[in-house]
């Protein structure tokens, strides 16, 4: 494991290696690079200048005032499972690793709260609290990999979000290091709001451009008395949305309402975790109700009887915890899955109004047989959120392009039955030009002003978030100029 | 896109492989496009939870793997190093939605590597010694064993501890050498004479043992345990003398070749078994991924694909086949480790477990992350120390604390196991699944009362 050697002439790296300690706290080899020029999302790839591994706040605060000091770009990184290329270093930075910096610092389970260094892996905290009888609500599909300090921020969902809210719901306070390396705490002892402006709620799902978060409260939950989970399936898919709807409508907030397509059952079914859902079924939806154990028994009647009236062709209620926890893996692997029948997947996060539906998917239909790409559809549908995969191969020329092309396609049918382009995934790289979408050039600039306040020279992950980089551009074309 | 290490050269002779593979038999193709980079695997990876290092991840080497076939990397010491960190337990696979095959692109890419850049100064020596010297020839490890017993039986071992002649070793074999298992007769020596090991009772079945070789030397007595349980069930038992190593550790050390001149004499030595009995997983993985050598040779393939066909671990052979539980007590709490390539490897979990659960007076405790790696993984231990180390002592904290016996299913992981059973102050006894067995068995005809009844 060895310690420290670096041997370089590029004489910011020799000093950064100086600030940190630890076995190999900074990686600056091209090959060994090479595994960080890309994260969940693969499109784009760039390499790093270095990547450093710090093990506390002040090395953190120490790591960004030198690149501040120095203008060198830099970005932090957690686990790199996000989906819109938030980690990816455009402008080759100087990438600050979190992942060392993963321990729970303390769990207050009267005042119900938990603090967190931000590499802890969201399922560890449940996991960790599970045995006294509480849990961390929100649940992103890859909670069994993706760091707290990631879901911070992206403001990451989940299915579980439908009925608990995504994760600024669930921040009561975070310790920032600031693009100019000052540490500032927001937010303190698990005291659900402050007076002022929400700056908790403006740094959740800010992707990493306003400051770096080293330590997370976060709000924890009794475990809900019961819980049951029902599999639907659907011989079309007007029936099954249609469901999705009229369970909603009933008065009932289910816990989780998901919905798969005839594709992305074909993957899952293929994939490490099948259930044997039928070939042929065109949706099957998985619901799940939770909360106290009188009226449980209702709502599940309540729901199956919607189905029925929706013409399911089967519905089943699960039987153990088992049974249940073989569905929610089976869902829950469904993105990667997606490797079992192609070769690379682009996965789009789009919001739409409920009842839109039906027509939304016979909209993303069509952009799929124009295109001549597969697309499945796995998502959040109690919430309207869809995640249409789109299927390539990008050994195939133009096909990434393609793919690329469907994607934004997608999000515009979203915008356009006023909805918006992304639900609990970030913009990151992919969706910044998907912006315009939804804001005009005015509403950009008042956002990006704001960035400007806390990282004024954006040497923190430019050219994320959004479209026209305007001063961050600048900002490039003058570093560039000098190195 | 980027684009790496173009300064080098490519050498001189090759035979046309993929990209920057230049080398027959490259990771294959097929296997890296069912990766889609999410990173389900990053928390399952040992190495990754040590180092926090991509490069050190699943996903990152089968990155890397790729990267080499793209044309952005070399074969070279950069690209091995994170290649060699892998311990190949597998853990990846099972956390992995779409069933990358890691380790069989690991295995791959260490054959390019090994053809890429021969081995140097001491570990070549050594590698040279186990690999190709001592294990592929029996009668060797059988004089090397015989030595080690009288290392043990005349005193020197005592001699060599109390001097401190001891302490001129690494620390890493100090500590092996402190939990060596009392050499026995190997079963190979001990059969010698017979052609086969009658059933007791109604012959039922024909089966055939490997008997491995390492395992018959060190753990001879797991091997008599195994021929006991399996002759208990009316099994009839062979084993074949032409067998040999199974290679899985020259695959590891990316020596493929031998690899597969091990499993041709393996695959022509069991060319008239019905069943390949195998008691430690690592070979019982290996033996049944043997067609993956064969790539380019489809009659050797399809070969290794039959033979591959017969193998079968010792507990699921008992699990299915059906097997009379013991009647006598044993009154001993346990905890069970999974062996990576039974857990991961051969997807073997339930059985082993319900093979000691149903022992009389067994009482199982659950260790968390019972499937998490020990660091053994073939010889790692000696080849990677620290990190070994550092994963033994990971899983030594998941032992529970009131237990008797740490029970398992592969020699390799009850070596590891012991080390730490000694190092962390413990006193747990480690066991291979089918000793408990047989013990029970054996308490069974000591207490007179060995009728049978199927389960």
């Amino acid at each position: 494991m060895g310690k420290n050697k670096v041997k370089t002439s590029d004489i910011h790296i020799l000093n950064l290696a100086k600030l940190i300690f630890g076995p190999q706290a900074i990686l600056y080899k091209k090959e060994d690079l090479l595994a960080y020029d890309c994260d969940g999302f693969t499109i784009e790839r760039h390499l790093p200048r270095a990547v450093v591994f710090p093990t506390n706040t002040e090395e953190v605060s120490k790591i960004v005032k030198y690149c501040a000091e120095n203008h060198l770009p830099f970005l932090a990184r957690g686990a790199g499972t996000g989906l819109s290329g938030g980690a990816i270093p455009l402008n080759n930075e100087i990438i600050i690793s979190l992942v060392r910096m993963k321990r729970l610092l303390e769990v207050d389970l009267e005042n119900r709260f938990a603090v967190v260094e931000p590499g802890f892996v969201n399922l560890k905290l449940t996991n960790s609290i599970s045995d006294k009888g509480y849990y961390y609500a929100p649940d992103p599909s890859s909670q069994y990999a993706c760091t707290i300090g990631g879901n911070v921020a992206e403001n990451a969902g989940g299915a579980h979000c439908l009925k608990y809210g995504v994760t600024t719901n669930h921040i009561l306070g975070l310790e920032v290091v600031l693009p100019n390396g000052d540490i500032i705490e927001i937010g303190r002892n698990g005291i659900p709001d402050s007076p002022g402006y929400d700056l908790l709620g403006l740094l959740t799902g800010s992707e990493g451009t306003l400051g770096i978060v080293t330590k997370i409260t976060v709000r924890i939950l009794k475990n809900p008395e019961a819980k049951q989970t029902v599999l639907a399936y659907f011989d079309n898919i007007e029936d099954g949305s249609q469901a999705v709807s009229d369970i909603i409508s009933s008065g009932i907030v289910p816990a989780a309402l998901e919905m798969m397509d005839k594709t992305a059952i074909e993957g899952v079914e293929a994939a490490a975790f099948p259930v044997g859902h039928p070939k042929d079924i065109e949706a099957v939806l998985l619901i799940e109700v939770d909360g106290i154990a009188a009226g449980i028994d209702d709502q599940i009647e309540l729901i199956l009887a919607v189905c029925r009236r929706r013409n399911v062709r089967e519905v089943k209620v699960a039987r153990d915890e088992a049974e249940r926890g073989r569905w929610w893996a089976n869902r829950k692997t469904g993105f990667g899955a997606m490797g079992a029948i192609s070769p690379d997947y682009l996965v789009q996060d789009g919001v739409i109004p409920r009842s839109k539906l039906p027509e939304v998917l016979a909209r993303i239909h069509k952009i799929s047989e124009e295109s001549g790409l597969r697309i499945a559809n796995i998502f959040h549908a109690g919430d309207g959120n869809l995640h249409p995969l789109v299927l390539f191969d990008s050994r195939i020329p133009g096909e990434t392009e393609k793919a690329i092309q469907a994607g934004s396609a997608c999000l515009k049918v979203c915008a356009d039955v006023g909805g918006s382009i992304t639900g609990e995934h970030g913009v990151g790289i992919e969706k910044k030009e998907e912006m315009r979408f939804v804001f005009n050039e005015e509403e950009i600039k008042a956002q990006t002003d704001i960035r400007n306040v806390f990282n004024p020279d954006c040497l923190l992950n430019a050219g994320k978030l959004f479209p026209t980089p305007g001063r961050c551009a600048e900002v490039k074309r003058e570093l560039a100029s000098k190195s | 896109m980027m684009s790496i290490a173009n300064t080098e050269q490519k050498p001189a002779c090759t035979t046309g492989g993929l990209g920057n593979y230049l080398w027959s038999d490259p990771p294959k193709e097929n296997k890296w496009a069912d990766c889609v980079h999410c990173g389900l695997c990053l928390e399952a990876c040992p190495t990754y939870e040590q180092l926090g290092q991509e490069q050190h991840s699943p996903r990152g080497r089968v990155h890397l793997i790729k990267s080499v076939a793209e044309g952005n990397l070399f074969v070279n010491e950069a690209f091995a190093d994170p290649v060699f960190q892998c311990l190949d337990c597998r853990a990846c696979t099972t956390a992995c939605p779409a069933s990358v095959d890691v380790g069989g692109l690991i295995e791959e890419a260490r054959g390019q590597v090994r053809q890429a850049m021969a081995l140097k100064g001491w570990k070549a020596m050594t590698s040279k010694f186990f690999l190709e010297t001592l294990f592929p020839h029996h009668d060797r490890l059988h004089a090397a064993g015989s030595l080690l017993k009288f290392y043990q039986k005349s005193g020197m071992q005592k001699l060599v501890r109390k001097t401190g002649l001891i302490n001129i070793m690494p620390e890493h074999l100090v500590e092996m050498e402190s939990i060596m298992p009392e050499i026995k007769t190997p079963v190979r020596k001990k059969y010698k004479q017979e052609q086969v090991i009658k059933a007791k009772g109604v012959t039922k079945r024909q089966v055939s043992i490997l008997s491995g070789c390492i395992m018959d030397v060190m753990f001879s007595d797991i091997n008599e345990a195994t021929i006991n349980v399996l002759t208990r069930n009316g099994n009839d038992v062979t084993i074949p003398k032409n067998q040999t190593c199974c290679g899985a550790l020259h695959v590891h050390a990316g020596d493929r070749e031998m690899g597969r001149k091990l499993a041709k004499q393996n695959i022509e030595a069991f060319k008239d078994s019905e069943k390949v009995i195998v008691n430690a997983a690592g070979c019982g993985c290996m033996l049944k991924e043997y067609p993956e050598l064969f790539h380019d040779d489809p009659e050797w393939q399809e070969k290794a694909k039959e033979f591959s066909a017969k193998v079968e671990d010792i507990s699921k052979f008992l699990y299915d086949t059906g097997y009379a539980p013991p009647k006598a007590e044993l009154n001993t709490r346990i905890t069970y480790h999974d062996a990576c390539h039974l857990a991961h490897g051969q997807g073997i979990r339930e059985e082993p477990r319900d093979l000691l659960l149903h022992i009389p007076g067994v009482e199982m405790v659950h260790m968390p992350n019972a499937d998490r790696c020990c660091g053994s993984a073939g010889i790692y231990n000696l080849t990677n120390p620290e990190m070994a180390g550092a994963i033994l002592e990971s899983k030594m904290a998941n032992v529970p604390e009131d237990v008797e016996m740490i029970s398992m299913g592969n020699p390799g992981c009850m070596l590891q196991m012991a080390v730490g059973v000694q190092k962390y102050g413990r006193n747990q006894r480690i066991v291979h699944t089918v000793q408990l067995l047989d013990w029970a068995y054996q308490k069974e005809e000591e207490q007179g009362s060995g009728q049978d009844g199927e389960k």
